[in-house]
């Protein structure tokens, strides 16, 4: 290797580590809790208002007088244009093999910080608008309008209706309706104190979802063929309410993107049937997607669960190669092979029984009533082999299931938010870890597993234990974000004890956490005296239930701990034990 | 002679059934009507023997298809078959263009431009197209605060004037049968048993060879507004000379007692209206009154200004949507902003329940599903976007009956918790009784109080110091810790609860108050069982605090048992479950419940997915209370879940500040370490950094 070579190399390693370090310390995180009524601590309100003026919005009411909607750019946008370089998502992205991308996509950052900074200084826009002008050529027109938004975001997290509206709520009065998401993604969401609703199933997905979905889609397929040279025939992917809502149906839009369809609105505007996307037009294969719904998006979106279903029986319905559309190939091989009709031998959308929601994986887990980790998997089919499609809604359909899971080379959910990740709730595991779970047994190996990440400009997709390592970085581990959660004392430490065991459950259901996640836990919060003198004086029992886990990750052999370290965690649970036993009972 | 109808709705089938008859008596036509359903997307099966009738048919009309699978169904079906008149009306735009009357060709005319509406054609032409074009409005601007889109706005103008434009029509040729069109379309507008009969009986004149010499009455008029009752004769045309008739029966309507509904005039007219009949008087039952108005269907604000506002002060306190559509926009579209600013300024409740309209009642308690998709989105999802809640069925088509029939113990329920709102505005705060409900998932003392981004004691002060400062009788305790120390750290008599006791019912109590102890017993055994049971009474878990009470909500019950896990349907909660509830409502007989985060297990009980029965648990568990949901707003899924299964009005709360995550330790050591390589132009330097950044990087798992 020359020189150079071995410059070169040294070089991009730098980068790409400069890379991960930017991915963490840029990172959201929700600090703390929320105290019903009160005003939010907004003296950090300089990330989330950075975060937002990154998203282009386009459908911000401007002059609510007027009723005006006019579309708002992202200033990183603008700055990156003002200067002459390319949008920030491709920034994003070149920065991540060249030191003078980085340089460029950091200047865009310092400009885009100051500015925000000014205004949040001046609580006016005129300095910032200026400071824009002068140092990146944005036109004031245009970042004023974007300091607007701004603005009603910080005039609305200075007060709050929430105590108000329980109050009228409880008088019976009319409780005005708002929509629910993330404040990133749609500022509208303020204020609070209003009856969140749902979406009319028949719009989704929405043309920007359906943009969208192309882009992330392909960093899927690519990321996939990189790792193993090729397509994947089979994919199963979870399909939940809550990201649907939020982005009109940008998880809906990929499914249908993979299988090489577009939804077709009828002359009412309703998304009711598909238009094939042509194989040349496509330039891959089409994906065979096998869809496992969560209840509530079933419930939620029943006519989506028709179009989904729709969208399967168009694709095997046409005259392409088997190398060309393996959702034909699959449907055809089970026709004629095993002699299944069309509607089992298409059957892809799966959720629970009517009227039932959930896998059950989560409560099994948390109650550690598995013994072998193959029956998680056994209990997501049970639970979750119900058909639906056509004319047979909610048939148990278990051969079924158990025989499209068997094909399934990569497992992947839509991740749509700053304020819920993956070790936040129970839920990601008991869905994207089971079904994971239950694909190694029916195939034999071990899927990949991956999550597209859209909470950013540049949308990302990640494996499973990527995003667990940025997850436990950016929060379980990080000063930052445990203390935020310490300061509310006993519910910030069932917060914490939640997040091990949501970690923990990755580990039972995909086996997808590194050694170094527990043993940093452990070294942080329980080998820590004055920490876990802390914890325990706070809130002992989740005190307890933290420790446990960790023992019960180790034996169970999903941690290999040191003896040393694992003899410290049984002491210290040796003597939460007495406490608990003195204090209670 | 044979026509074939294939409607949407409840309001045609009945004066449709009668028209049959007494056309065959009185005309001896040997005409077979067959009526076809097509509001839900039918199955091969249902379609298939639907379109056996075609073929066979003189006439077909096709009346408010709007569902794609049977529109293009149909489609085809009359296209193979083009001897057959066909009559569209208020259809998708690819049916209307498939009208076949005469030497009339809807389709050419609808291609034609021009919206001028002083000519027949152009009237045809705005009738054939009013919906999508109020669809396309509304496309894209769901954020716009503008009026009703003109498409409405426009049809309603245009259909009071249909009689005077008539007049102007000659009945020669091709115009001729444009003016039958019209005159079909008046019938339409007016669905009174006589006008459907004429209706059918005019199509024949005009379309079946041979019949020219019947004789068909002019339309029948009814008001396109005013209000209705039961128990009197005829629609009242105004407010006054209703409230004359209403109150000279003895009942007042004070603005604190009564109930504004909204109903669809084509049920009233068409007599197709028993299941309004029995949720009115149910309404009544409980003491309340009514103004049940003919809603003004494109805008019911229109119907609100008239009949439940005065002087800008609102008469009613609630608003009863029975449209099945949202309150402005009509069928085709929903101007949510116009409605949420209407309904702020009047500060009445809007509560939307259904009909099941487009499925029969049957299916509807056969299975789990409840309502079909097009009605959980048509009559659910869109007036939620409004505001609306409480979405209760309460009638529906049988498949034997022609016409809409009432479901009892749901009229009765709506009416009970109508009433249970009407005692929140209206009792003195200080007599008012308010149950907080929280969660401890999983189940232990140091989940008490989970809520997904919400410090549950602290917002429960808060909460508490409202309710003090509003008037609530309520003790109020010095701080969140000691609220906590009271709820978790009292006498809580062993394993089986996590919290205080505040009270225990005995199994009789139970029983007594309980109407599905048994099907709960078929599941978990004889009560009390012996979750949140001592084996003899059923724990209450919470604390009293006044007339505040806070309880603590079981779980399901069946995480720590493998068999009830591995089920792929769940059962009934078990007997400490709806021991709560039971005691809530009936024992210490709150006036609410007010659940405090997301998310509880209440709302995930096994039973319908929306438009939910006696039969299905949530329904059951949450009984006749008033629920108020505080729940986080960045989850608009399953909220909406409680939404439609507690009948929960939520208050969405802020989500927790958000930062970038920053850099700690270790990583910030490295990021110094790459910035110096970044920055270093000595080649020896940068060796020696590089290797120090491995190292560093190594320390850090990266």
């Amino acid at each position: 290797m020359t020189d150079t070579e071995r410059n070169r190399d040294r070089d991009r390693r730098v980068i790409e580590l400069y890379e991960r370090v930017l991915e963490i310390e840029q990172r959201l995180i929700p600090t703390g809790l929320h105290v019903f009524g009160r005003v939010s601590n907004s003296n950090e309100i300089e990330s989330l208002l950075k975060m937002v003026a990154s998203f282009e919005r386009s459908d911000i009411v401007i002059e609510p007088a007027s009723g005006q909607t006019a579309p708002v750019k992202a200033l990183t946008d603008l700055i990156a244009a003002g200067l002459g370089l390319p949008e920030y998502a491709a920034l994003l992205k070149e920065s991540e093999s060249s030191e003078e991308r980085l340089r460029d996509r950091e200047r865009v950052e310092s400009i885009l910080s100051e500015a925000v900074a000014i205004f949040v200084l001046d609580r006016s826009s005129q300095r910032a608008v200026d400071c824009l002008a002068a140092t990146a050529f944005v036109p004031a027109h245009e970042s004023v309008k974007v300091f607007e938004v701004l603005a009603r975001i910080r005039f609305e997290l200075e007060r709050s209706d929430e105590l108000r509206s329980l109050s009228r709520a409880l008088r019976g009065e009319y409780i005005e309706p708002g929509p629910g998401a993330d404040i990133i993604q749609n500022p509208n969401v303020l204020p609070t104190g209003r009856n969140t609703h749902a979406v009319n199933p028949y719009t989704v997905p929405s043309s920007t979802a359906v943009r969208k979905a192309g882009p992330i889609v392909a960093s899927l397929l690519e990321r996939h063929t990189a790792e193993t040279g090729r397509y994947p025939e089979t994919m199963a992917m979870v399909l939940w309410g809550i990201d649907n809502i939020k982005t009109q149906g940008e998880a809906v839009a990929q499914a249908l993107n993979l299988m090489g369809v577009r939804p077709r609105r009828d002359s009412l505007n309703r998304a009711t049937d598909v238009d094939v996307i042509p194989l040349a037009e496509l330039g891959r294969p089409r994906i065979d997607v096998v869809m496992t719904v969560s209840g509530i998006f079933r419930d939620l979106f029943g006519a989506t669960m028709a179009l989904l279903d729709k969208a399967v029986r168009t694709a095997a319905a046409l005259d392409e190669p088997d190398d060309a559309n393996f959702i034909r190939k699959h449907v055809q091989a089970r026709m004629s092979e095993d002699r299944l009709s069309i509607d089992d031998a298409a059957a892809r959308v799966f959720s629970n029984a009517a009227g039932n929601y959930g896998t059950n994986v989560n409560f099994m887990v948390l109650d550690s009533q598995w013994e072998d980790a193959g029956e998680l998997g056994d209990l997501f089919v049970t639970r979750k082999c119900f058909a639906y499609g056509r004319g047979s809604d909610a048939r148990e359909a278990r051969a079924l299931l158990d025989r499209a899971l068997a094909q399934v080379e990569l497992t992947y959910q839509n991740i749509d938010s700053t304020e819920v990740g993956i070790t936040d709730v129970d839920h990601y595991f008991e869905y994207l870890g089971g079904v994971s779970k239950a694909v190694e047994k029916r195939s034999g190996s071990r899927p990949r597993v991956y999550l597209s990440d859209s909470t950013s400009p540049g949308s990302k997709v990640r494996t499973l234990e990527e995003t667990i390592r940025l997850e436990t970085r950016t929060k379980t581990l990080n000063p930052k974000w445990y203390e935020g959660m310490l300061s509310h004392g006993f519910s910030g430490v069932a917060e914490i004890e939640h997040h091990v065991t949501n970690t923990f459950g990755w580990s039972a259901t995909a086996d997808a956490v590194d050694k170094w996640v527990y043993d940093e836990v452990a070294r942080t919060f329980v080998l820590d005296e004055e920490m876990l003198e802390r914890l325990r004086g706070m809130n002992a029992h989740s005190t307890r239930s933290m420790i446990g886990r960790l023992l019960e990750a180790s034996g169970r052999g999903l941690w290999a701990a040191d003896e040393s370290m694992l003899n410290k965690l049984r002491e210290a649970f040796a003597s939460l034990e007495d406490q608990l036993e003195g204090v209670t009972v | 002679m044979k026509i074939t109808v294939f409607y949407v709705g409840s309001s045609l089938p009945a004066p449709l059934t009668r028209a049959e008859r007494d056309l065959n008596e009185k005309h001896k036509l040997g005409l077979e009507l067959a009526l076809h359903n097509c509001g839900s997307s039918l199955s091969e099966k249902a379609w298939s023997e639907a379109a056996r009738d075609v073929p066979s048919s003189e006439i077909v009309f096709i009346i408010h298809v709007t569902d794609q699978d049977n529109a293009s169904r149909l489609v085809d079906a009359i296209a193979s078959h083009p001897s057959i008149t066909v009559i569209a009306i208020n259809c998708m735009p690819e049916l209307m263009r498939r009208t076949r009357m005469g030497k009339l060709d809807f389709s050419a005319l609808m291609k034609s431009r021009g919206d001028d509406e002083s000519t027949p054609a152009g009237v045809m032409r705005r009738l054939g197209t009013w919906m999508a074009e109020t669809m396309r409005a509304r496309k894209g601007s769901s954020s716009s605060k503008k009026k009703a889109p003109g498409g409405v706005a426009k049809y309603s103008k245009l259909i009071q004037r249909l009689p005077a434009i008539l007049k102007l029509v000659p009945r020669a040729g091709k115009l001729g049968d444009i003016k039958n069109y019209i005159l079909l379309y008046s019938y339409f507008l007016q669905p009174t048993p006589n006008n459907i009969r004429s209706m059918i009986l005019f199509a024949i004149k005009h379309y079946v060879p041979g019949q020219d010499r019947l004789r068909v009455r002019p339309p029948e008029t009814k008001p396109s507004e005013g209000i209705y009752h039961p128990d009197a004769d005829d629609l009242f045309e105004s407010l006054p000379l209703y409230r004359k008739w209403y109150e000279g029966r003895g009942r007042k309507l004070r603005p604190t007692n009564t109930v504004g509904l909204l109903l669809m005039r084509p049920q009233i007219i068409s007599n197709s209206r028993r299941h309004y009949d029995r949720l009115i008087r149910a309404i009544e039952d409980e003491g309340l009154s009514v103004i049940p108005a003919l809603s003004t269907f494109m805008d019911n604000r229109d119907a609100c200004r008239s009949y439940f506002v005065s002087a800008d002060k609102p008469l009613v306190s609630q608003v009863v949507s029975l449209t099945g559509f949202s309150f402005v926009g009509g069928p085709a579209s929903n101007d949510s902003d116009a409605a949420v600013e209407f309904l702020k300024e009047m500060n009445a409740p809007l509560r939307s329940m259904v009909s099941l309209d487009t499925q029969t009642i049957e299916s509807w308690e056969a299975g789990r599903l409840g309502l079909n998709p097009v009605q959980s989105a048509m009559q659910v999802a869109i007036p939620e976007i409004d505001g609306a809640t409480e979405p209760f069925v309460y009638g529906g088509m049988t498949s034997a009956a022609s016409e809409p029939i009432p479901l009892e113990d749901r009229c009765t329920r709506i009416a009970r918790r109508l009433s249970r709102w009407n005692r929140l505005q209206t009792e003195s705060r200080e007599s008012l009784r308010i149950a907080l409900v929280i969660f401890c998932f999983p189940p232990g003392k140091g989940n008490i109080g989970t809520a997904a981004d919400l410090d549950v004691f602290p917002s429960l002060i808060e909460i508490l110091g409202q309710l003090q400062r509003d008037g609530y009788r309520v003790d109020v305790p010095s701080s969140a810790d000691a609220l906590r120390e009271m709820v978790l750290e009292g006498f809580d008599d062993g394993a089986n609860s996590v919290a205080h006791i505040a009270y225990r019912m005995n199994v009789d109590e139970y029983r007594s108050l309980c109407p599905y102890v048994e099907n709960i017993e078929a599941e978990w055994g004889p009560a009390p069982g012996r979750i949140n049971s001592n084996g003899r009474e059923i724990l209450i878990q919470g604390i009293e605090l006044g007339n505040v009470f806070i309880a603590v909500q079981p779980t399901f019950g069946y995480e720590g048992d493998p068999m009830r896990l591995l089920n792929a349907e769940s059962g009934a909660p078990h007997h400490g479950f709806m021991g709560l509830y039971t005691y809530l409502e009936k024992g210490w007989k709150a006036d609410a419940v007010i659940h405090v985060g997301t998310h509880g297990s209440l709302e995930f009980m096994p039973g319908k997915q929306v438009g939910l029965s006696s039969g299905c648990w949530p329904d059951r568990l949450i009984g006749e209370l008033p629920n108020i949901y505080i729940y986080s707003v960045n989850n608009p899924s399953e909220g909406t879940i409680a939404r439609r299964r507690s009948y929960a009005e939520l208050i969405s709360y802020l989500t927790p500040p958000v930062e970038n995550a920053g850099l700690y330790r270790g990583l910030a050591e490295l990021k110094e370490m790459l910035n110096a390589y970044r920055q270093s132009v000595n080649e020896h330097d940068r060796i020696q950094l590089f290797d120090a950044i491995q190292e560093q990087a190594a320390v850090l798992n990266l």
